[in-house]
């Protein structure tokens, strides 16, 4: 087994000092769950860690007005211990429930979560729904993007060399919504998912129409999508179940899922329908 | 190229120069002699290697080494003792929640964690706390008893 060159900044510049003179040659680690199971099998061909472990300062919670920022190392088990996210992103602590087991949990990261890229992950797609903004630090300074233009395609991200996630901001969601999350997989638990919606309603004033609707879909495409043309199929529309099952058609139109190990594109082409019409009449929350 | 660094584990200090991409799994075994936790999947599924970091559970299979500094290890050499099981322990031998074994060390491990943060779980919370840990003898059901029979104690 040759031995990797190692790191351990103990801040932020000299994190993305590193990590920007090595070009390809080196990764960041953060919780570590899919980088040293990558290692192991042998998949990569860089030759250093820099470890983030020191960079304290990205870790745990801000809550500023409407707005709570995330660091990006913080613990996906951490979003499940906080009262006030289940309070008000009820959907997110969903997701961290549903992703991996208690022992990943202590370890993965959100920061992680987002920068793998995974069309699949749990705690990104439900942070896609939230519309939230990921705040980036590089080698010229610190810039924002949308997390709608973070994802270039599986495993690929907008961060360049040197670049490093350092936090995840989203807005509290429209008084009177209600966001959920939907996974399916073969499992309860301990599962990646075949298929992930968040969709998050608000409703009108007297609770007839729809006001807004967000729908994210997971592992049916390249990257995680927003669906549009669903979304607007109901806004300002009547909340009936038909309404939701036109939504769910629009969104399986819009898909492109693929055939692997986990499920097969037909399959998940289905479901995705079927979870998105489930999760949007869970979201209205009464009697249709 | 090594690095020595220091362990803290059952509350005790190790010395030790190790490769930065070994595991803490690796080094619990091959360089202390921790032979109590096991490798399973070695990949972060199974739960076999479970030890506790900072009270909490994490796969050892997926923790450098040299990451683990600084960090309270707790090994299942660190819990219950020869003539003395501790309660989890005791329980699993008394509901016959064991066959090959292979997985036991990573279930008390969770199990400790489990109890120490929620001493009076559900059955659910139970069955959720272990997800982690995969048995493929007994099914669970037993594992499951013998927990929720430490938390009625």
């Amino acid at each position: 087994m040759s031995d990797i060159n190692y790191w351990e900044p103990e801040n932020l510049t000299d994190a993305v000092s590193i990590l920007a003179d090595r070009a390809d040659q080196v990764r960041a680690l953060a919780g570590g769950t899919d980088l040293l199971v990558k290692m192991k099998k042998g998949l990569t061909n860089w030759k250093g860690i820099v470890n983030l472990k020191g960079l304290t300062e990205l870790k745990g919670f801000i809550y500023e007005g409407q707005t709570i920022s995330i660091g990006a190392l913080t613990q996906i088990s951490a979003l499940i211990d906080n009262p006030l996210l289940s309070l008000h992103f009820p959907a997110l602590v969903d997701a961290a429930r549903s992703l991996g087991t208690p022992q990943v949990r202590n370890l993965a990261t959100v920061g992680g979560n987002l920068c793998n890229a995974s069309p699949a992950a749990d705690v990104a797609l439900v942070l896609l729904m939230y519309e939230a903004r990921l705040l980036i630090m590089g080698p010229n300074g610190s810039r924002q993007v949308s997390i709608q233009e973070f994802y270039v395609g599986p495993g690929q991200t907008v961060l360049q060399q040197g670049e490093i996630l350092t936090a995840i901001e989203i807005d509290l969601p429209p008084l009177n919504s209600k966001g959920v999350f939907f996974k399916h997989g073969k499992r309860k638990s301990h599962e990646i998912a075949l298929v992930n919606v968040a969709v998050l309603l608000t409703p009108h004033p007297g609770r007839k129409q729809i006001a807004q609707a967000r729908i994210a879909v997971g592992s049916v495409a390249s990257t995680q999508l927003r669906i549009k043309d669903a979304e607007d199929s109901l806004t300002n529309s009547l909340a009936t179940l038909s309404a939701f099952e036109q939504a769910a058609e629009l969104v399986k139109e819009a898909v492109n899922p693929i055939d692997d190990v986990r499920s097969t594109a037909s399959y998940r082409k289905q479901m995705v329908g079927v979870l998105t019409r489930r999760a949007l009449v869970e979201a209205w929350g009464e009697e249709l | 190229m090594k690095m020595s660094i220091s362990l803290l584990i059952n509350g005790e200090t190790y010395q030790v120069n190790v490769p930065h991409k070994k595991t803490l799994l690796d080094v619990l075994r091959e360089d202390l002699a921790l032979t109590g936790t096991k490798k399973g999947c070695d990949s972060g599924e199974c739960g076999a290697c479970t030890v506790l970091m900072d009270g909490k559970p994490v796969n050892s299979c997926i923790v450098l080494a040299v990451d683990a500094v600084g960090k309270q290890i707790t090994t299942i050499e660190g819990i219950g003792g020869i003539t003395e099981l501790d309660p989890i322990q005791e329980a699993l031998v008394a509901h016959g929640a064991i066959q090959c074994g292979y997985c036991t060390p990573g279930i008390v491990m969770t199990a400790k964690a489990l109890l120490d943060s929620n001493p009076h779980p559900t059955e659910s919370q139970v069955r959720e706390g272990i997800t982690g840990n995969l048995c493929r003898c007994t099914g669970y059901v037993k594992i499951v008893e013998a927990i929720m029979d430490v938390s009625r104690r």
